[in-house]
């Protein structure tokens, strides 16, 4: 387990992270989200042991980077955001050196290198130079470096920045299955890619941590007013009364006529969605109305994260955000949701 | 520790580098083997010395050891290398140390390679071979120093070319600090004279050459060395504080 209590970066007079505090759990992989120049870089950095922290502790184990540097660094692998290569090296003699750096014992290096090799499918230009690698190879060659040794600790700054989307595909695949046996912490700008890997994220602006949950979590907390479609064939006025009745509609805001007896219901609703939807369509279908189509309109991560970094800074913490009510009730049905069909 | 040190030793020898270093070496020792040589003819009085060769030797390591030394540290960052070796369980004063015996390693390949001089001499005439071996320990400890000296300004700097131009301005500064302390104006203040005398190296291998072995002329050379590598280790950990 990681621990991260209070850290903070000062650059200059320029606070670069902002007291921030979070921990990171055995086979998890934490998303760490964030616009350009939100403070992921340095934080990793910071977590890695590479830049000194202004004020705070980060323990790795029970290490504690500053006071016990090499023990603590050996729980790590760290892939900074530039793939940390040699140029003038061959990808094996590379490999071979980070391996001796990570202190692999001498006899298991062969097979440790030629493991990560083939977890990063980079067997085919062991003998090249890595100068004349490809980005995408370079960040590979990368990120072998940083499973080397088998550290349970893996943090990721950017690592499918630069790369073709098979490779994305790939990295973010190999991601995934690093979480059998190691943690890993991974940051990135782009929102598809921490909802299709991450197990919970952190969002982060200008040094501060807006909200750390899981997707469905943050997702769910946000949806500021909650829309349900439904979609019936039978008499028009008959499933406008019996939705309206069911406990928990505020109001019906659209009916559309698809034809054939076919009607299309936008409500909104207050309280469980699940609960709601669950009974306006047992409603429906005790009193003879057939349900075609259900479905919940809920703010995707996207919404979320423009929503969270658009806020005026608050200390931090989720809950915080969630005891005032957010007022974005235009906003939600403007942008394009992700749909639910039950 | 030795990782380090290995790969550094890769990236010289791997590569020309070394040869390259050890053969303009060899041309520079040769062009004042050459003068000896040629100021012999005629005369058998005047002594064939090694001493003086070494002396003028001296000024071409102000061109040689800072590009033998420019890319140590300034390299790395360049590369963003300096990361890895940050984020390794190895710490920053092991890595300098290794730095340092890599490039020292490379310095005593280099002056390998000007023993062929007195092997020539010898076939024809007779070596002194004591004060020849004084002659290589006064030049060994003085390139260590200023293999030192290039670490610190490669620590300093950001690309290797800036390394070599001002490791190549302070080395050539330093040559003239015994020159400086016997300026009239400074001779005047005997105290400050001697206080700026005893920063030059020069008069110091001038005993080396002559075949005397000081102590105190080691531990002048063994003290640059260690409060260099310090400030070494200083300034790379000074940067990490300060980096933007």
């Amino acid at each position: 387990m990681i621990t991260i209590e209070n850290l903070t970066k000062y650059y200059g007079n320029n606070r670069a992270v902002n007291h921030i505090s979070f921990t990171i759990n055995d086979n998890e992989i934490l998303g760490f989200l964030g616009p350009n120049g939100a403070g992921k870089s340095t934080t990793m950095n910071m977590i890695a042991g590479y830049l000194p922290m202004s004020d705070g502790k980060v323990t790795i184990c029970g290490a504690d980077v500053t006071k016990e540097p090499s023990k603590a660094k050996r729980n790590i692998g760290y892939l900074p955001e530039i793939p940390p290569v040699y140029p003038d090296m061959k990808v094996h003699e590379y490999l071979s050196f980070c391996a001796g750096l990570k202190k692999v014992p001498r006899g298991e290096r062969k097979a440790e290198i030629d493991r990560v090799m083939g977890l990063l499918k980079i067997k085919d230009v062991k003998g090249k130079l890595i100068r004349n690698l490809s980005k995408g190879y370079k960040q590979r060659v990368g990120f072998a470096q940083a499973l080397l040794g088998n550290p349970r600790f893996l943090i990721l700054d950017e690592p499918t920045v630069g790369l073709d989307p098979n490779q994305v595909a790939e990295v973010r695949s190999i991601i995934k299955d690093l979480k059998k046996e190691h943690s890993v912490i991974f940051s990135s700008h782009i929102l598809s890619e921490v909802s299709a890997v991450c197990d919970r994220v952190i969002i982060i602006n200008k040094g501060d941590i807006r909200a750390i949950d899981t997707i469905e979590n943050l997702e769910k907390s946000f949806a500021t007013s909650q829309v349900l479609h439904i979609k019936v064939k039978g008499s028009k006025a008959k499933a406008a009364s019996i939705i309206e009745m069911t406990k928990g509609i505020k109001e019906i805001t659209s009916i559309e006529d698809e034809g054939s007896d076919i009607y299309s219901f936008t409500v909104t609703m207050e309280g469980d969605a699940d609960t709601i939807r669950d009974s306006v369509m047992a409603e429906c279908l005790k009193n003879g109305v057939s349900i075609i189509e259900v479905f919940a309109e809920r703010p995707n991560l996207e919404n979320v994260f423009i929503e969270l970094i658009n806020r005026p800074a608050k200390k931090s913490g989720l809950q915080e955000l969630l005891d005032e009510t957010p007022d974005v009730s235009g906003e939600a049905e403007e942008n394009h949701t992700e749909k639910e069909e039950e | 520790m030795f990782p380090i040190y290995k790969k550094e030793l890769q990236s010289f020898f791997y590569t020309p580098f070394a040869y390259a270093m050890a053969a303009l070496f060899m041309l520079l020792f040769s062009l004042s083997f050459f003068t000896g040589i040629a100021r012999l003819e005629g005369s058998n009085t005047w002594a064939f010395s090694f001493t003086e060769m070494f002396y003028s030797v001296i000024l071409y390591f102000i061109f040689l050891i800072p590009i033998l030394t420019m890319r140590t540290f300034a390299d790395e960052r360049k590369n963003g290398t300096e990361v890895l070796l940050m984020t390794s369980p190895v710490s920053t004063g092991k890595i300098v140390i290794a730095k340092f015996l890599a490039n020292i390693t490379v310095y005593l390949f280099m002056l390998a390679g000007t023993i062929v001089f007195p092997i020539i001499t010898s076939m024809k005439g007779e070596v002194v071979v004591s004060q020849l071996i004084c002659a290589y320990i006064g030049i060994f400890c003085w390139g260590a120093m200023y293999i030192a000296l290039g670490m610190l300004i490669s620590s300093l700097t950001e690309t290797p070319i800036l390394a070599a131009i001002i490791g190549e301005v302070i080395m050539f500064a330093l040559l003239f600090v015994d020159d400086l302390a016997n300026t009239a104006f400074i001779s005047q203040y005997p105290k400050v004279q001697s206080a700026i005398y005893a920063f030059a190296a020069q008069p110091r291998f001038a005993y080396f050459s002559e075949g005397f072995i000081r102590l105190s002329d080691l531990v002048f050379f063994g003290s640059a060395i260690i409060v260099l590598l310090i400030w070494t280790y200083i300034s790379i950990e000074k940067r990490r504080w300060n980096r933007g």
